[in-house]
């Protein structure tokens, strides 16, 4: 038993100095999830599937239901600021344009997060996707 | 008699401190950044009594118990080399005991832990224990001639009936070729303001890097998840790397000794970087997929297919999955081994770029045993 908790208590002692998680590659690349909040055209959630091809950023928001092509994305080192845009249409067929502006924070780890605003002609709201 | 002593940096004396800190760590072969765990702005001195010494990879710990201030008893874990390394300079599992007194210098956990991070210790007959000074084998007084196969190519591997592997690098983080920057042993730049001379990287790609640089790579992923060290890294880690040439499948198995203790398949029998893993041909890997062919006396291998989960560098350059490395391997002679690769990453660079250098053959030996997934960070 006592071997057993030096055991336990020397592992938890040594991992307690290592991060959680890492960051690797482009940190916009992967799979986002989280919500756009009080969007009543397309729901709260959303899905972002964001690149980069070396050029430019480009992805696709809710994909397999909305499909909303992301362009004119582009993130600024400096502050890590994000910038994307996707044209949409509403439940009436009029085109709308989704402006989302955040912020990547905890940008070491692996589950990172854009945080900020969106706004379209219908409305606006917190912004805030979690990479998984 | 059981004490702590912590002594933080003193300002007039903060750019010798950093110098003296930066030599230790130079003569340091751990598998990771030691700044990436500890601070090397809080020196302390623990005094008290060992209490377990745990014998493991990737690194050896002695705990102690250790007075404090106000006389409560508290066990610290204190970090040294590699087993491997102690092993070498004559130190064993038995060199301390439960119960004999110890005095550790060194630094502290950044994260406030009772972790400490040993840069010397001394027992109780006042004698300093648990040193390592890892040098290259000596090098002849004569160069010997490139070992070959029959028909005249290389042996980038061990003659029949001996063993051998490629250590020593010369250099242990990847620059470019021409440029000289200050940085310690595991790539943490000496100033920061310098990450731009080290390779000619996109703006994102940049202040990436210099963001790793600035949490002293605490985020490596081969630190933090012993993950592969894939790319260029992998020659040079501390333990080696080891060629075996299967010639009559025409392939070369390369043994990394560093990190997970991976190994990774160049072919050279005239396939492409596709199509090599049966049902999963688009999966990017972290060693990518390798085909060699060779060039006169050098081995010139192409490799496509990486995944972007490691770091390919020492220091925490980025890399993203449209890296291509065309790596040339050279023996120049028996006991030293040229390596140039040329970088190709459009996504994460501006141009194309190389960087070189050696190792040197650490012969009658395997590959040390060592898996840093045997413990922990």
């Amino acid at each position: 038993m006592r071997t057993l908790v030096v055991a336990l208590a020397l592992s938890a002692v040594c991992l307690a100095g290592a991060p959680v998680g890492a960051q690797e590659g482009h940190p916009l690349k992967g799979s986002w999830i989280g919500t756009w909040a009080q969007n009543t055209v397309h729901g709260n959630d959303v899905l972002v599937v964001l690149d980069w091809n070396g050029k430019a950023v480009t992805g696709t928001i809710n994909p397999g239901t909305d499909n909303l092509v992301v362009k004119n994305a582009s993130l600024n080192p400096e502050g890590w600021m994000v910038h994307l845009e996707a044209d949409a249409k509403d439940k009436a067929g009029a085109v709308i344009t989704y402006v989302i502006d955040g912020k990547i924070e905890n940008l070491a780890m692996h589950n990172r997060t854009i945080t900020g605003t969106w706004k379209s002609q219908r409305g606006g709201g917190a912004f805030k996707i979690t990479r998984q | 008699m059981t004490t702590i002593q912590t002594r933080p940096r003193l300002a007039p004396l903060g750019a010798l401190t950093l110098g003296v800190a930066l030599l230790a760590v130079a003569t340091a072969t751990a598998h990771h950044s030691i700044l990436a765990k500890f601070d090397d702005t809080k020196a302390l001195t623990l005094k008290g009594i060992v209490t377990l010494v745990d014998w493991s990879n990737p690194h050896v710990h002695v705990f102690v118990n250790v007075k404090d201030a106000k006389g409560q008893v508290l066990n610290w874990a204190v970090e040294l080399e590699s087993p491997i390394d102690l092993k070498q300079n004559g130190w064993s599992q038995d060199t301390m005991r439960p119960g004999d007194a110890i005095t550790v210098q060194g630094i502290a956990a950044r994260n406030g832990s009772r972790q400490a991070w040993a840069r010397s210790v001394v027992g109780a007959t006042g004698r300093p224990v648990f040193t390592v000074t890892r040098t290259a084998p000596p090098a002849p007084l004569a160069p010997r001639p490139t070992p070959k196969f029959a028909d005249g190519q290389p042996r980038l591997g061990a003659v029949p009936g001996a063993s051998g592997y490629w250590a020593y690098p010369s250099a242990t983080a990847l620059v470019e070729d021409g440029v000289t920057v200050a940085m310690d042993p595991y790539g943490q730049l000496r100033n920061v303001a310098d990450a731009g001379k080290v390779a000619p990287m996109q703006p994102w790609a940049l202040a990436l890097y210099a963001s790793r640089q600035r949490r002293f790579l605490q985020d490596d992923p081969t630190y933090i998840n012993c993950k592969p060290p894939g790319g260029p890294r992998q020659f040079q880690q501390p333990f080696g790397v080891q060629f075996v040439e299967d010639r009559e499948r025409q392939r070369t198995f390369e043994l990394i000794g560093g990190g997970n203790h991976n190994y990774r398949i160049i072919y050279s029998d005239g396939r492409g970087q596709t199509g090599q893993v049966g049902g999963d041909d688009d999966n990017p890997l972290y060693y990518g997929r390798a085909v060699g062919k060779w060039e006169g006396g050098t081995f010139v291998v192409d490799t496509r297919g990486f995944n972007e989960d490691f770091w390919f560098t020492n220091g925490g350059l980025p890399h993203t999955d449209q890296l291509q490395l065309i790596e040339r391997f050279t023996r120049t002679d028996f006991d030293t081994l040229k390596y140039e690769v040329t970088v190709n990453d459009p996504a994460a660079y501006t141009r194309q770029w190389k960087a070189s250098w050696t190792l040197r053959w650490v012969g009658g030996e395997e590959l040390p045993v060592y898996f840093c997934q045997d413990n922990r960070p």
